[in-house]
């Protein structure tokens, strides 16, 4: 279970997302709504320690997993990766890898399974993303070679492979088109039952779709974007508690 | 009705004028692009012709100091000197090359990038003779001491063209790797060296291309022999650009002929090269 409590993202100086109080549910689709640049795919890349990777950009208050804080100072961060995994808006297959390859890289390079076991994961994960049946008659050829939707696919195989609790999406279908869209999203719902899932989208009729629970945010007037309300999805779209989340899904603005 | 009207008008007095410029301009333009290929293609026609009559088995297999005198000892030479150089500099260069774009500061990679511009603009006679005044008088007149110089004008090259195919991997690719848990070092590593491989080789072949065509270097650290040299690399070696060097200047006729084969040699080897470092550049999606 992730709970995020009083968490400020800051890109050097800049605050980018302010004071968001936060818990995910396990086994749930939790969505991440709101207009742009409020902070979501900040807030989102704060949960598997990715935002650090910018230069200067930190963070203040806590995240915890399963009540481990992962931002204390004995956690390893690259641990932390390995338990929350990330598919990311433009699909980013590694080009000089086969399909297979793909699939087995975060095993290979992260995990220690013997060789034996990584080929049953690979067709397992495969599976699991909807992919196995379009791509097991050429595990061989480039990850690059597929489609669109399918490279997501295999993006999402590959994030899965390593069996990370968590699965961080970042507006995984926006370079999509709405055939290989619909297809991701019947593929998150059948992820919950395994994964953890937050996914940020600006699609507010995709977040209705597939999440269970749903977090709305929006931009202040400092520029920071801030959590307005968050709860189970139904109530969010059909009753919100506060006046701007009704603007937004009235599609007021944004 | 109207605008078929306008197309099949004739050409006004402007239109024409525009015309006619438009077809000096390309010609002008094709002259300007004939006039410079002209020295490239007149320098290999003549070399080729000068240089295919000097070429012959004894040539190639033969030393200075046989009967029937060839330049294998040059070739070797060269080969020898070359590869020594780059087994130091590729590796080294790769890696500067990653720190400064992957793992360096700004400022620490901006003022990298900059010497490694002084190195490159260096002519290479100063590399020579720096390492004439600085190490010769530790290592002598040896291949060491032009395997040192080679290095001087290698690595920098190497360097470059490392620093500029690992900007070009995606920062997706490297994201992708990181969020899967991968350390940060087998990112570098696995993911981008990679990804960028075939930059990397690139950059190898270009700095070998360079190694291979210095003279100047080289005539105040290796010196040049007539003798066989292999693997002695504590005392003189010989090599093809000094033998072209030494060849010109004297005043056997049949030492002048080599030159120009040794020459032709070095046009070939630096040709194939090029055309292979192109060929790659063409074909694959990292440089």
């Amino acid at each position: 279970m992730l709970q995020l409590t009083d968490v400020t993202a800051y890109y050097g100086d800049f605050r980018a997302v302010r004071d968001v109080n936060l818990i995910v549910p396990p086994q749930q689709v939790t969505a991440l709504i709101g207009p742009s640049g409020c902070g979501k795919s900040t807030m989102l890349r704060s949960i598997n320690r990715m935002h650090e990777t910018i230069p200067g950009a930190t963070i203040t208050g806590s995240i915890m997993l399963d009540g481990v804080n992962i931002y204390a100072d004995n956690i390893d961060a690259v641990r932390v990766r390995r338990a929350i995994g990330m598919v990311f808006q433009k699909p980013n297959p590694f080009p000089t890898m086969s399909i297979r390859e793909n699939v087995a890289s975060g095993l290979r390079l992260a995990g220690t399974l013997a060789k034996s076991e990584i080929e049953g994961v690979v067709e397992h994960s495969l599976k699991q993303a909807a992919l196995w049946e379009e791509v097991k008659e050429k595990l061989d050829q480039p990850g690059t070679s597929l489609s669109g939707g399918q490279q997501q696919r295999l993006c999402i195989a590959r994030a899965i492979a390593v069996k990370p609790a968590v699965l961080l999406m970042d507006e995984p279908c926006s370079a999509l088109d709405p055939i290989a869209t619909l297809k991701i999203e019947e593929l998150i719902r059948s992820l919950r039952e395994e994964y953890t899932i937050v996914i940020v989208t600006h699609n507010m009729q995709q977040a209705s779709r597939v999440s269970d629970s749903t977090a709305f945010f929006t931009m202040g007037d400092d520029r920071a974007g801030y959590l307005v309300e968050h709860g189970e999805t139904r109530q969010i779209f059909t009753a919100p508690k506060e006046s701007l989340t009704e603007g937004y899904i009235a599609g007021r603005f944004g | 009705m109207k605008v078929s009207g306008l197309l099949l008008e004739r050409l006004s007095p402007q239109e024409q004028r525009r015309l006619r410029t438009d077809r000096l301009m390309a010609l002008f333009l094709r002259t300007c692009a004939g006039i410079a290929v002209l020295p490239v293609v007149a320098l290999t026609v003549y070399v080729a012709l000068r240089g295919i009559p000097a070429l012959s088995p004894t040539f190639f297999l033969n030393s200075p100091a046989d009967t029937e005198p060839g330049i294998l000892n040059a070739i070797l030479g060269s080969l020898q000197l070359t590869a020594v150089a780059i087994l130091f500099t590729g590796p080294i260069g790769i890696a500067a090359g990653v720190y400064l774009s992957e793992y360096a500061s700004r400022r620490v990679s901006s003022a990298g990038t900059m010497m490694i511009d002084v190195l490159l603009g260096t002519p290479s006679i100063i590399a020579g003779l720096v390492v004439f005044l600085v190490a010769v008088p530790f290592l002598g007149f040896s291949a060491w001491a032009g395997v040192l110089a080679l290095s001087v004008l290698m690595l920098p090259v190497v360097m470059r063209t490392t620093q500029e195919v690992i900007r070009l991997v995606p920062i997706g690719v490297r994201e992708a790797s990181l969020a899967l848990g991968v350390p940060v070092w087998k990112t570098t590593l696995y993911i981008t060296c990679r990804t960028a491989l075939s930059g990397l080789l690139t950059g190898l072949v270009l700095a070998i291309s360079r190694g291979l065509g210095e003279t100047a270097p080289l005539l105040l650290t290796a010196r040049g022999t007539s003798a066989m040299n292999l693997f002695d690399f504590g005392t003189t070696i010989n090599a093809m650009p000094m033998a072209v060097y030494e060849y010109s200047n004297t005043s056997s006729a049949l030492l002048k002929e080599q030159a120009w084969g040794t020459a032709l040699v070095l046009l070939v080897i630096a040709l194939t090269l090029n055309v292979l470092v192109r060929s790659r550049t063409i074909n694959s999606r990292v440089a």
